[in-house]
């Protein structure tokens, strides 16, 4: 049987992991490392295509598959997961080196509806290690800055040391029309930053709220207190979405693992608007 | 249509054997329980038994299977994966219409969604399905109520009708009929489905005594469970009394939970058999992520998830049918007493008193 006739099907890797090559891991925080890769057989890589908001299931030999967002761009950024080793699989992850194979399947998941974004004013609020599944739409945004009106990135984390992207988090501050506050709960000597939760950085960046959409990803408690306070403020729960994490196994509707409500968050997910997720009767 | 002599029904079964393994119910002797497996002595297979301990469903997706192997060679640093597409041509015999029913659930759910599950695709092709019409109910049965029996209606190749001395054999496809007439069976005619019939009818009379509670209020209580309205205090009555063993998942026709493990191999560092086993939502780790968090925590949370499964209206779009197929398993094994037709009860009497 021809593997890829079954396996790889509108551009997704359905069933069997394609093997990768790690080139390249970098540092980010404290148990956080950003490991780029690129699947071994070309014509599949050429084809490879993803949204901003899915995520890829991927496998450490040996190990086992854990679920992934997707941090690079769909356009012209290098592709790479950003990963906290929280587990069994994501510590065996961090203990490979460049040039080690690892297993991928997808993307999955529904993503951005960018469409619907157009010509309006985007928030970005992220706690800690949310900014990462955020990483993809930001970046697509500064490539198609004029598409958009205001762009804001609220970046809040523990400390300094938490902070995550730190590097792209200077680029996005130099771009032109892009707007990026950053916070920290605990400063360290020598920060001479914002202090306080992520939402208090609210009033300092006059936030839009007429045809202004918002994506918010972080900690279960800094996601209910920042809805609050956006809600607070005027902005519809149709307008604000976000990506939810949960457990998941086959990535492809089967194994039931990621059900909230009546929706899978692997294929009706994992971005939901405010709206929907209140429908959904689970926490966050 | 066709009939056979009753002693002679396993004639087909034979004839099955030549190219396909047949799997039947059969008794098993020490514990006198009706298990559905391989026969292996085809005389074994007693289409007489009644409904087998443990669903059918294990034939098509196997309480635990592997579905991917796979060898990293560090040194070569090369990996190779095989899939286990594992396509034995099989016959399932004597199979009662509930738990057909629950098989088709699960080719809606695991062939007709967005993504194609191409492991149970591979158990699912070249199956040949013999059904067995239930000409009197068991005890724990109620798939009147569910619209699963006593007669099956769709997806066999070959529906048998015990009619006394013979079986009425119907054809459900051109292979179900190929097979009848290799077999030179007689032709049945317009009484022999009268009689069907009849025997059909007799067979759900005999349920208003059984299935007393659920009956009727199956539809009243999906409406109520897709709409929400149930009260808090009724989910939590009922996930007081779960024990969290996931019995009624595993005996359950139609459920399809399953969790995924790669099992090391100790003799190579990188190499694993990919598993997949049944889960039950009933666990409190089903939905645990790794670092501990855990969305849904109180056991009433995951009780509901389940009934969900079974009695709403989104579920229904998936398996085109009811999720529960009135098998009567989960009230049989439940220790808790909160089988699918109880759990029926407990929101009738909300919504009645």
């Amino acid at each position: 049987m021809n593997k890829e006739m079954t396996n790889f099907v509108n551009g997704k890797i359905v069933n069997i992991p394609e093997v990768a090559t790690i080139e390249e891991i970098r540092d980010e925080i404290r148990e956080v490392k950003t490991f780029y890769m690129s699947i071994d057989n070309k014509d599949i890589w050429q084809n490879f295509k993803f949204k901003s908001g899915q995520f890829i299931m991927c496998t450490v030999f040996g190990a086992g598959e854990f679920a992934v967002s997707l941090p690079p761009s769909p356009e012209n950024d290098r592709f790479h997961i950003t990963v906290r080793t929280v587990g069994k699989v994501t510590g065996a992850l961090h203990a490979l080196k460049p040039g080690d194979k690892v297993g991928i399947r997808g993307p999955f998941g529904n993503g951005f509806p960018f469409e619907d974004f157009k010509g309006k004013n985007l928030i970005y609020v992220a706690g800690g290690i949310g900014l990462i599944p955020l990483r993809s739409s930001i970046v697509h945004v500064l490539q198609h800055k004029k598409d958009f009106g205001r762009v804001l990135v609220l970046h809040g984390a523990r400390t300094p040391d938490d902070l995550m992207y730190k590097e792209n988090l200077k680029q996005w501050q130099g771009f032109e029309g892009f707007e990026t506050y950053i916070t920290v709960d605990v400063p360290t000597p020598g920060w001479t930053g914002e202090t306080g939760f992520v939402h208090t950085l609210f009033d300092k960046a006059n936030l839009p709220i007429e045809n202004t959409v918002a994506f918010v990803c972080g900690p279960p408690v800094m996601f209910n207190t920042v809805i609050a306070e956006l809600m607070k403020r005027g902005l519809g729960d149709e307008c604000i979405y976000s990506t939810l994490e949960r457990h998941m196994k086959c990535g492809v509707g089967k194994c039931q693992h990621c059900a909230v409500g009546r929706t899978l968050v692997c294929t009706d997910g994992p971005v939901y608007t405010f709206r929907q997720i209140k429908t959904l009767g689970e926490v966050i | 249509m066709f009939l056979i002599r009753k002693s002679e029904v396993l004639r087909l079964a034979e004839e099955l054997s030549k190219e396909y393994e047949v799997y039947g119910p059969m008794i098993e002797k020490s514990s006198g329980q009706t298990f559905f497996e391989k026969a292996g002595d085809i005389s074994d297979v007693n289409l007489m038994a009644p409904i087998p301990s443990t669903p059918p469903k294990i034939v098509v997706f196997p309480q635990i299977e592997r579905i991917v192997s796979y060898k990293h060679d560090r040194q070569k640093n090369a990996v190779s994966i095989d899939p286990d597409y594992r396509v034995t041509p099989k016959a399932l015999f004597g199979l009662r219409p509930c738990d057909l029913a629950g098989i088709l659930c699960l080719d809606r759910f695991f062939l007709g969604q967005e993504f194609i599950d191409e492991f149970y695709r591979s158990h699912r092709r070249k199956m040949f399905i013999v059904t067995n019409t239930c000409v009197a109910p068991f005890k724990q049965c109620f798939c009147v109520c569910t619209d699963s029996g006593p007669s099956a209606a769709e997806g066999y190749d070959l529906n048998l009708t015990d009619l006394g001395d013979e079986y009425l054999v119907e054809a459900g496809s051109d292979a179900g009929k190929a097979l009848a007439e290799r077999l030179g069976l007689q032709a049945a005619g317009a009484e022999h489905l009268a009689e069907k019939k009849l025997r059909v009818d007799r067979s759900i009379a005999m349920f208003e005594d059984i299935a007393v509670d659920s009956k009727a209020w199956i539809s009243r209580v999906m409406n109520r469970v897709t709409t929400g309205f149930i009260r808090e205090e009724v989910w939590e009555y009922i996930g007081n009394q779960c024990f969290e063993c996931g019995a009624c998942t595993f005996v359950c026709p139609s459920c399809s939970c399953f969790n995924v493990v790669d099992v090391k191999d100790p003799a190579c560092d990188g190499c694993a058999d990919r598993l997949r086993s049944w889960d039950s939502c009933s666990y409190e780790g089903y939905s645990r992520m790794a670092g501990g968090h855990n969305p849904r925590k109180p056991v009433e949370d995951r009780r509901n998830k389940r009934f969900f499964c079974k009695l709403s209206y989104s579920q229904m779009k998936k398996y085109l049918r009811p999720g529960c197929v009135g098998c009567g398993r989960c009230a049989w094994v439940c220790p808790g007493d909160i089988g699918l037709p109880n759990v029926v009860t407990y929101i009738r009497r909300e919504i009645t008193e």
